[in-house]
């Protein structure tokens, strides 16, 4: 921040100004804390300082005027362009007023959706382009015919259309003959692994952002200071928003008040031993339950497939039954988190915080257990069956799961605002309108999410549909939010709260669809008769393949040997990994002299 | 819009996206908002720089403000004589500070200025005294809130004056992620 007082320091800051580039000189001056006429003022000082300082460069030539001319011209035109990209921001004015309706906290749920968006945008863009176009190329007719009903099933005429893994050809695609060619196995592989790679980038380097922003010293929110200086929400322009949050405030800063005098209660060791083991009790309840959940869900997943092997494909009731397993899983994902919080309320938490972390952890601990012991039985009930293309199938189940969810995320809407408003507001008026429910949102977001980027490989197009799905969600949650609910009473710690929701989406969403994506890459057959990889003996054999046949060119040798010696092998891995714990460990120990530092620091300014 | 409008010069405009956060779109948005609350007040041309002020009835009475408990500091701070009536520049100024585009540490330094009620460079007990009932709407009784301020400025206080000065509360926003 650049202060100045003074002539002289004026003088300084001009020069100094004018010894930038132009980008950072303009950035300068925009963070300026002075008032506009000031601000003026010095950036035409600092303009007339530079076209001193060219002319005692140099005589002022005619072509140097006409370049300054230029880049001045060339500057208003970067400008425009940048206004219409921000028309590209989607939903900007929504979001707005969001913000202002109900806070920050309510904006993060929508700025999360928009985020998971991007994703399923981008994703679905590289797929098409790289592995739908080049099939349209090559594609085989469709003998099916369609009913309405692949809609919501998936299969039928779906099955042999582009939605599937298994309509892709593994031949080598060339319209010209002796022309380029390109090669189906590869471009599959390829584009599912760089995105996963690009995804994992970004989400680290968001994660890691956030992280280092909010994290920096956990202590310190938990004094009064910050508490009343720093939360105010300077964005909320709702009237009753702003009454709400300045009696949540009071009623905070009454708490804190007496949570000093109440500090010093101590509970007697029979009260302790009771506590913990209320709290052992909900645990074992609440995972009892997520086990019981899974069991459920195998076994009925096993049923289906039976069934589907041994009877009839196409006839209605079939077709219904394909729809009873997701329906089951959406079922169990929608009502056991009711059970989770009753349980939360029957514990007495010390604080309402620990209240609400304990339920998102249990809610996690159920959507990803019933998301795992799906992949398991895809992965090693379909996938050693006797079907002719346990990809498509596995693909056709994923697209049901996405698509019930959907509908499920929907009607939670429907029931859990609308009918709540409705009865909120004349049949039992003591409860009053909803609030929107941001954690388990959230956790539908991610798990449908997990399920969208487990369903990349099997059918390439998933993201288009999850897309569309999105939309419509963030538009009925949006009218939802705005016509059902009322500004969240409770105080959330926003900052906190992006953060744990990227962490939630890295570390057990992402990293777990990357070990799915990993065996079945790595471990799994693919089917002989359908797929880009039919006949291999597991798809990463297309990529080793390849390398073989580079081999004979010696064009190529750099890429052999960047596969032999950094890819495949062990070593390098080893060193890398090593390499990694040693910056780590170093960072550490800077960051713990850096604390001695401040503290040293600190007492020194007090003093 | 497109690239004909009267209202301003382009070296004008030129120089308020050199100073402000806006793009020359959103910077005309502004002007013809802040021609709507007073359209007898101001003229249609900007291009020979007239002085014209607003007074502070009509800025607080913007949708954006009306709800905030800090409007009249906010329109204090922002405006050139300190009495809340403010010009374009003041206008274009207060809505850059207020955008999602300024960083965190001008936005603090406004914080600052906006929370120093007596306007001392200091925030001091009574100044503290005062955003709290701003903030709790008067529902504390008095003994709380003195013990309240008594809590912020013990806490924050890192020079140990009694008061917290510039450097003081720019350490604590720093800490605090959820500064908006």
């Amino acid at each position: 921040l650049l202060f100045f007082h003074g002539c002289d320091a004026e003088k300084d800051l001009v020069v100094s100004l004018a010894s930038m580039s132009t980008k950072e000189r303009i950035k300068a001056i925009q963070k300026l804390p002075e008032t506009m006429t000031k601000k003026r003022e010095i950036r035409n000082k600092v303009l007339n300082e530079i076209t001193k300082q060219s002319r005692h460069r140099g005589a002022q030539s005619s072509c140097t005027q006409c370049l300054q001319g230029a880049a001045v011209s060339f500057r208003r035109f970067g400008n425009t362009l940048s206004e219409y990209f921000h028309l590209l921001r989607i939903w900007h004015k929504a979001l707005k007023i969001i913000g202002a309706e109900f806070g920050t906290s309510v904006l993060t749920y929508f700025v999360f959706l928009k985020w998971l968006l991007y994703f399923n945008i981008f994703s679905f863009l590289i797929n098409f382009g790289f592995i739908t176009v080049p099939q349209f190329l090559a594609a085989e007719p469709n003998n099916l015919s369609f009913t309405g009903l692949e809609l919501f099933t998936g299969a039928g005429y779906f099955q042999q259309t582009i939605l599937y893994y298994g309509f892709y050809t593994n031949a080598t695609i060339s319209k010209i003959e002796n022309g380029p060619s390109y090669n189906m196995q590869l471009a599959y592989i390829f584009t599912v692994g760089i995105y996963f790679v690009i995804c994992f980038l970004i989400l680290l380097f968001s994660m890691a952002k956030s992280f280092c922003r909010n994290f920096l010293n956990p202590q310190a929110y938990t004094g009064h200071a910050s508490k009343l200086l720093c939360t105010w929400d300077f964005n909320i322009t709702n009237e009753k928003a702003v009454k709400l949050k300045q009696k949540n405030l009071s009623t905070q800063i009454k708490e804190d008040l007496t949570e000093v005098k109440k500090e010093v209660i101590d509970f007697s060791v029979t009260e302790r031993l009771i506590r913990i083991g209320i709290h052992l009790l909900a645990w074992v309840a609440s995972l009892g339950t997520a086990v019981a959940a899974c069991t459920g869900v195998y076994f009925l997943a096993i049923n289906n497939l039976e069934l589907f092997m041994k009877g009839h494909r196409n006839d209605l009731e079939s077709q219904a039954a394909m729809l009873v397993l997701p329906v089951v899983a959406s079922l169990l994902n929608t009502l056991i988190p009711f059970l989770f919080s009753w349980l939360g309320h029957l514990e007495r938490f010390q604080t309402p915080g620990q209240h609400i972390y304990v339920t998102i952890i249990r809610n996690i601990i159920l959507k990803m257990s019933i998301v795992g012991i799906l992949c398991y039985y895809w992965l090693h009930i379909v996938a050693a069956s006797e079907s002719q293309c346990w990809e498509t199938l596995v693909g056709q189940d994923i697209y049901r799961l996405v698509l019930v969810d959907f509908i499920f995320c929907l009607l939670g809407s429907f029931f859990g605002e609308f009918l709540r408003r409705i009865i909120g507001t004349t049949v039992c008026v003591s409860l009053g309108l909803p609030e929107f429910d941001i954690g388990r949102n959230v956790l539908d977001l991610i798990c449908a999410q997990t399920l969208t980027w487990i369903g990349i490989l099997f059918s390439p197009l998933l993201p288009g549909i999850q897309m569309i799905a999105f939309f419509i969600v963030f538009f009925v949650k949006k009218v939802s939010l705005l016509r059902n609910c009322q500004p969240p009473s409770k105080v959330w710690r926003t900052a906190q709260m992006k953060t744990s929701f990227m962490f939630l989406l890295f570390c057990p969403s992402f990293l777990g669809v990357l070990s799915v994506i990993g065996v079945t890459v790595w471990r799994l057959k693919p089917s002989e008769g359908c797929g880009p990889f039919r006949g291999l003996s597991s798809m990463y054999a297309a990529v080793s393949e390849w390398i073989q046949i580079l081999e004979s060119y010696t064009a190529s040798k750099w890429v052999v040997w960047i596969y032999h010696n950094l890819i495949t092998s062990e070593l390098f891995f080893f060193i890398l990994s090593s390499i990694v714990l040693i910056v780590t460990y170093l960072y550490w120990q800077i960051i713990q002299g850096r604390k001695t530092m401040t503290k040293l620091l600190r007492k020194q300014i007090s003093n | 819009m497109g690239n004909k409008q009267t209202v301003f010069t382009q070296e004008q405009l030129d120089a308020y996206q050199d100073c402000t956060f806006f793009t020359r779109k959103e910077i005309l948005r502004l002007f013809y908002r802040y021609r709507d609350l007073a359209p007898q007040l101001v003229p249609l041309d900007y291009t020979n720089k007239p002085a014209v002020t607003l007074p502070y009835e009509l800025i607080g009475s913007m949708p954006e403000l009306k709800d905030n408990p800090f409007r009249q500091r906010i329109a204090e701070v922002f405006s050139e004589h300190g009495d809340g009536n403010m010009t374009l520049d003041d206008f274009l100024d207060m809505f850059s500070v207020l955008s999602e585009m300024a960083p965190r540490d001008l936005k603090a330094y406004y914080a600052f200025k906006i929370y120093d009620f007596n306007n001392d460079d200091y925030i001091c007990k009574s100044d503290l005294e005062k955003t709290v009932n701003k903030l709790t709407r008067n529902e504390l009784t008095p003994e709380e809130v003195s013990l309240v301020c008594e809590k912020v400025i013990y806490e924050a206080d890192v020079d140990n004056d009694g008061k917290l000065s510039l450097e003081d509360f720019q350490h604590m926003i720093v800490r605090a992620p959820d500064f908006l």
